[in-house]
């Protein structure tokens, strides 16, 4: 439980050695680099923004080629993949890639050109196919579109507009020039919408014939054919194939890229890490011969860091504590029960200047909490057995996966305690499948404790003792947060009075007849007790009233905070009625559950009573599961952020980034 | 006269299970328009929108609880139901809580939770905050639960 101390490191090197020293900080990945030294004559800042446009060019190239590249030849990869985490390459694999590189970048731009031409290939086939499709009416013409006719004769071929028979074309042609010398008509192909026609007359009369043709709205065709138009049709047809066989061939070749996934990958990675230390060399302050480099370092990492680079390098590190005016950037280290919530703290804001790290209250909490909404033995040995299995088979995952499923695990061994606690095994299944299967109704799970769903007031009561115990740990940690600080009175009138209030209002509440009566307590705490009760909550009332509002001056204004301050009772009032929700959320648990129970019972035992109980039982509970278990996450964080750490916690640190290995797809392991 | 109370209590399941149901169908309805659109531009964002979808459907479970719980209080759920109607009378007025503010609630905390949506669309680091504020509605939801759960599980043992 903690916030890991942070120490200012300042390297002054020698440029020879610039290049070895920033990939071995990189690898430590422990520090993080700022600029925090004016430029001067001696020393100035490169700007680097060129080359990293350089590298940022090469990774999106190669990501857009893998993309392409699985979308041809599709990688394999299991359901569970993503938990398996990335690959691991050696330093020696990075040092060695340096001499690859410029051959996986030409087989990136290769199958880059290669998507190119594939795309380019089939708009050329749209485009083929729409002429073939303009020439279906002329197959049946075996001239080319643009004859014009012998030296006697002259030739018409193009469209009328409608569907049109021979007969209606002569008399068409007839009823436009009755005197219209001779002609010959052949229809070439007719549909709804135009008649393909040949007409021939004689050359004399071939102006009188084509006025006619034009008046019953002849028209030629838009781009007439050289040759007949079965020997285009053929042409097409083979310039459809021949790009077709390119596309097949440039798919086949970029399939035979799919050996060089990995090295493509791993391009990214490289330009990735690469880029990272140019951005960090534009940082440096750097003079002709010598760069200085600062930031904040991990102090327990400190030393260790400093011999090395002392014993490789000639250079100079310099530690020193950090300036207490500024903020260090944070890092949180918890041990392996706390460790998983990190991520929810981290969500919600990381400790701001003079707080504590809440993790290790916090799990406690979370884990117990979560359980009490989820309540139900077999989901959480679900979890239990499911987040188990994930952590053990995939040693290789990511850091915030482990966590989420190390936080389910423990969240899932809770959830199972309270369901035996409460006996509630997938509902009420045991009894159900003994009833209805076996004829036994006198088989139950009992629970070990008490039954919710029978006694909703009691799991009521020990909601809001679990909401009490919160808070007050809550109004602890404040307490903890000012000895910390030694603010020691600060404890007593932030802490101390409120919890003086509140026992006592507490106390009060539990001797008195009517409000033990409502909470159906078999209990009564004796009339002296109350009395005392109050007059501690007077205690702290007052209390409060005259130091909730110590930082003003004004006398007036003063007693006014103070009593807003105490106004702020009724806050815990709320804070401790929200806690009602673990009874609500676990009785929805445990209800549903029944009713899936109850639905897939319906049909009674036998075999077909027995499908369908199966049936129902799965959908049932994966449904139930799947939005209980929602449920629970989302309001134990509730619980935690608003009630908890309302009381003590504002966050608003700063996380810790180090100048490290960021890479998307493969580890660099230490290997020196 | 003599079935009065039946019909009481069970109007009150119903209209448990339905009003409330209906609000977080309209809720959820809206948050998977929001939540569509948000894929549309970004896929990767599916579980973040999912979450926040899903968080205005638990007023219909809610619902469907009171309403269950009410329907074995007065035997529907096997059991003789005999209720005389006074009772059947408390237990509607016991659905009453989760049926409207169950309604009301989905649909407010739908609104929170669409703009919940278009702040993960924007920045999705945040999303936790955005559920957290979606659930803030869900509080008066709870409350209302438990007020029916506890009235409507008291009437059995009142002498009328």
């Amino acid at each position: 439980m903690a916030v890991l101390q942070m120490k200012r490191i300042n390297i002054c090197a020698l440029k020879k050695d610039r290049k070895p020293v920033l990939e071995l900080l990189q690898r430590r990945g422990v520090v993080e680099v700022d600029s925090v030294l004016p430029e001067d004559s001696v020393f100035s800042r490169t700007d680097t923004s060129a080359n990293r446009s350089v590298f940022q060019k090469n990774i999106t190239a190669a990501a857009s080629a893998l993309e392409i590249l699985n979308q041809y030849a599709p990688e394999k990869k299991s359901m569970l993949a993503s938990l398996e985490g990335r690959g691991l390459k050696t330093g020696r694999d990075y040092d060695a890639f340096a001499k690859k590189y410029d051959a996986v970048m030409e087989t990136v731009y290769q199958i880059t050109a290669l998507s190119r031409s594939i795309a380019e290939s089939k708009s050329e086939i749209a485009k083929l196919e729409g002429q073939l499709e303009a020439l279906q009416p002329w197959l049946g013409l075996d001239l080319s579109m643009r004859f014009k006719g012998t030296s006697r004769t002259r030739t018409f071929i193009g469209t009328l507009p409608g569907g049109m028979d021979l007969e209606a074309v002569l008399t068409g042609l007839a009823q436009q020039n009755p005197e219209l010398p001779p002609v010959h008509a052949e229809i070439v192909s007719s549909s709804q919408n135009q008649t393909c026609v040949f007409v021939l007359c004689h050359k004399d009369g071939a102006e009188q014939v084509e006025e006619a043709l034009r008046s019953i709205g002849f028209a030629q065709p838009s781009n007439p054919t050289k040759h007949s138009p079965a020997q285009r049709k053929q042409e097409l047809d083979e310039r459809i194939a021949r790009a077709q066989s390119e596309i097949e061939q440039a798919e086949k070749t970029i399939i035979s890229f799919a050996d060089q996934r990995e090295d493509i990958q791993f391009t990214i990675d490289y330009f990735t890490m690469r880029s990272e230390k140019y951005e960090v060399i534009s940082e440096l302050a750097q003079s002709k011969r010598a760069f200085i480099l600062t930031g904040y370092i991990l102090a327990k990492k400190a030393d260790d860091l400093k011999t090395e680079l002392e014993n490789r390098f000639d250079l100079s590190v310099e530690l020193s504590d950090c300036d207490p005016s500024v903020d260090p950037p944070v890092v949180l280290e918890n041990n392996a029960f706390s460790a998983p919530v990190e991520g929810v703290l981290e969500s919600f804001g990381l400790p701001g200047r003079g707080e504590v790290d809440p993790c290790s209250v916090m799990s406690v909490f979370y884990y117990v909490l979560f359980g009490l909404m989820l309540s139900d033995a077999a989901y959480g040995l679900l979890m239990v057995i499911g987040c188990g299995f994930a952590l053990l088979k995939f040693k290789n995952m990511e850091s915030g996966m482990r966590k989420t499923l190390q936080m389910f695990f423990y969240c899932g061994i809770s959830t199972a305690f309270w369901g035996f606690m409460f006996g509630s095994f997938f509902g009420d299944l045991v009894g159900v499948v003994a009833t209805t299967f076996f004829g036994r109704p006198d088989i139950a799970l009992r629970p070990i404790w008490f039954e919710p769903v029978k006694e909703p007031m009691r799991m009521l009561v020990f909601s809001m003792l679990m909401g009490i115990i919160h808070l007050f740990a809550g109004l602890a940690m404040k307490a903890y947060q000012y000895a910390r600080q030694k603010a020691w009175l600060d404890i007593l009138y932030d802490v101390g009075f409120w919890y003086m209030l509140l026992a006592g209002l507490i106390v009060f509440a539990l001797s008195n007849q009517m409000f033990v009566g409502i909470l159906q307590l078999n209990f009564i705490l004796p009339t002296l007790a109350g009395t005392i009760g109050i007059a501690v909550a007077g205690v702290g009332a007052v209390g409060i009233l005259l130091t909730a509002g110590r930082e003003s001056r004004s006398p007036f204004k003063r007693l006014l905070k103070g009593a807003y301050g105490l106004y702020g009772v009724t806050g815990y009032l709320s804070d401790i009625l929200s806690y009602s929700r673990l009874l609500a959320l676990g009785l929805a648990t445990g209800v549903i559950a029944t009713v899936v129970n109850s639905m897939g019972s319906m049909l009674g035992g036998g075999v077909v009573g027995a499908i369908v109980f199966i049936l129902v039982f799965f959908i049932g509970h994966t449904l139930n599961l799947a939005i209980n278990l929602l449920g629970a996450y989302v309001h134990t964080n509730r619980l935690q952020f608003v009630e908890f750490f309302g009381k003590f916690y504002e966050g608003g640190g700063r996380a810790f980034r180090p100048f490290a290995v960021h890479t998307q797809y493969y580890n660099i392991k230490e290997d020196f | 006269m003599n079935n009065l109370g039946i019909i009481f209590a069970l109007a009150g399941a119903i209209i448990s299970a339905l009003v409330a149901g209906i609000g977080s169908a309209k809720a959820v309805g809206m948050c998977g328009e929001a939540a569509a659109g948000v894929c549309s531009d970004d896929p990767s964002k599916f579980g973040k929108v999912l979450i926040l979808q899903l968080l205005p459907g638990t007023q219909g479970i809610y619902g469907l609880l009171i309403a269950f719980i009410t329907l074995s209080q007065i035997g529907i759920l096997g059991g003789s139901a005999d209720l005389s109607w006074q009772k059947g009378l408390l237990y509607f007025l016991g659905c009453l809580p989760m049926a409207i503010v169950g309604y009301l609630s989905a649909i407010k905390q739908g609104k929170a939770a669409i703009s919940g949506i278009s702040l993960v669309a924007k920045r999705p680091d945040q999303s936790s905050k955005a559920i957290i504020f979606a659930a803030m509605v869900e509080t008066y939801a709870i409350l209302a639960l438990l007020v029916s759960i506890l009235a409507v599980s008291g009437i059995g043992g009142l002498n009328i």
